[in-house]
């Protein structure tokens, strides 16, 4: 069995992670994690239309910056929890959902993410849905810890 | 990535950039002189005289159509160069404005924008940071509100946020609320604006002082008038909103000094580095334009050339403006809350009210020019 994680920055990420881990060692899956680093804020801001070339790249690059960082954590907190389980951790730029769904479509059993899932420009999107709708795997949603 | 080169690249903008042209034509050519005719409630061109559906806000109406409902929230992947091309246009056809004035009638109007402009610029970035502290904001959300409620909207929120380390989520909420709320009054406005019957001088004057985005300063005033002539409301509006842009760099200067006060590990911010980076250069080829119509140098008023010239003009807003409307995600706009959305509300409506106040208290309904 091959489980896929969609990595997430977001509250219910946690509990996401220890989910997919708990039904990894059950079912003795493989377990990949996916970190999407969102390159959509080109578009997310194309309404601005005044800004200089320096002053947008230097924007882009901020925003690069922080979504790079944020792969680096999330991805250090996921490995210390993983411990030994078998899987690879993979990162990859581009549309969050498209990604995720582009991944989950290469043989996995089960997509493990939260919900909402709110990795990068997705807080303001709703990619549960969307990756529901047409997933190419089973798909489960795992709610955040309740405070 | 993979590089397509120079042919590949020019190749695709191709599809989007045809489906913007091929739109604006339809709507030029075939929708508005139906729309002009068209008879509701009983009366001819309802639509163009009380709803100012002209081709300028039927062609945002028309790219939010294309983002929302034809493409499913999303510029498909073959029209997305197409679609970037939006910047391009809409900086030409702020450039070619430049014609429409020449230096002294600049100087006639210039000194009411800049009082009005800078004392309503400073005047709400100062507001929005008293405010943000008020409501317990945190301060990278209060400064990039600060910028984006005082001068140009999403495009002082891209040039502060670097320089004030605004958080991706906090920044995503506080251009959904920006946008929203520029998106609403650019409706509103031309309806109020024939409601209390503003001139072209005051409507400009108000929407460039009291909208919180250029982009929609400039679509707002076409909406309310869509000619291009000295003494339209495009004519002033552009005014107001060249003052504004050349406002951004100290905007941001003055606000990442703020931010960097309260920072335990406070960083070296300097005027020159800031001016370098984000002044818009653009702004210069408004003034050249200017200087060129100053020397009568691309003819004089009704000139064949320049009756070309603001004939082109206008297409090349209306391409861009089908752009700009596809880079409207409503359901990115209908997210927006938290803090952002209670600062711009606030800050929003104040600054839009209080213009309005003061443009029909000083400033007279017959225009210098």
């Amino acid at each position: 069995m091959k489980l896929l994680l969609a990595l997430d920055d977001g509250p219910g990420a946690r509990r996401a992670v220890d989910e997919a881990i708990r039904i990894a060692r059950q079912q003795g899956a493989t377990l990949d994690a996916l970190f999407v680093i969102d390159a959509t804020w080109d578009v997310f801001t194309g309404h601005d239309w005044l800004s200089g070339c320096n002053s947008r790249i230097g924007f882009l690059e901020y925003m690069q910056g922080l979504e790079e960082k944020a792969a680096a954590e999330t991805a250090r907190a996921f490995l210390e929890r993983r411990g030994d389980l078998p899987g690879e951790l993979l990162t990859a730029p581009g549309d969050v959902v498209d990604v995720v769904r582009e991944h989950a479509a290469r043989g996995y059993d089960l997509l493990v993410l939260s919900n909402p899932f709110t990795r990068g420009l997705e807080v303001m999107r709703d990619a549960v849905a969307k990756l529901t709708r047409d997933a190419p795997c089973d798909v489960l949603l795992v709610r955040p810890a309740p405070e | 990535m993979e590089d397509k080169g120079l042919f590949g690249k020019i190749l695709a903008i191709v599809p989007g950039l045809a489906v913007m042209i091929g739109t604006l034509y339809v709507l030029r050519v075939y929708v508005e002189p139906w729309m002009k005719d068209a008879v509701v409630f009983g009366s001819k061109g309802w639509l163009v005289q009380v709803l100012s559906l002209n081709y300028i806000l039927l062609s945002i109406l028309t790219g939010m159509f294309y983002r929302n409902i034809l493409f499913g929230g999303k510029i498909p992947a073959w029209a997305e160069e197409g679609f970037r091309t939006t910047r391009l246009f809409i900086k030409t056809g702020v450039i070619m404005l430049g014609s429409l004035y020449t230096f002294d009638k600049l100087l006639k109007v210039g000194g009411v924008a800049i009082t009005l402009i800078v004392a309503f610029v400073f005047g709400t970035a100062i507001f929005v940071l008293w405010l943000g502290k008020r409501l317990g904001a945190d301060r990278s959300v209060t400064a990039t509100m600060a910028a984006a409620c005082g001068v140009c909207g999403v495009s002082a929120a891209v040039a502060t946020a670097p320089g004030v380390r605004a958080k991706p989520v906090d920044l995503a909420l506080s251009i959904a609320t920006i946008l929203g709320f520029g998106i609403m009054t650019m409706f509103v406005s031309p309806f109020v604006g024939k409601m209390l019957s503003l001139s072209d001088y005051q409507f400009g004057a108000w929407v460039g002082t009291g909208i919180l985005n250029s982009g929609q300063v400039l679509a707002t005033c076409l909406a309310f008038n869509p000619n291009f002539a000295p003494g339209t409301a495009v004519a002033y509006g552009e005014i107001w909103n060249v003052v504004r842009v050349i406002c951004i760099p100290f905007v941001v200067f003055f606000i990442t000094a703020w931010y960097w006060k309260g920072e335990a590990d406070a960083e070296h911010v300097s005027l020159g580095s800031i001016l370098a980076s984000k002044f818009p250069i653009f702004v210069l080829g408004f003034i050249g334009m200017t200087a060129l119509s100053s020397l009568h140098i691309i003819g004089a008023e009704g000139s064949e050339t320049l009756h070309l010239m603001r004939d082109v003009m206008a297409w090349v807003f209306g391409i861009g403006l089908v752009g700009l409307g596809a880079y409207i995600d409503v359901r990115e706009i209908k997210a927006a809350g938290g803090k952002p959305l209670r600062i711009g509300l606030i800050a929003g409506v104040t600054k839009y009210v209080l213009a309005m106040i003061i443009i029909l208290a000083f400033i007279p309904k017959e225009g210098a020019f």
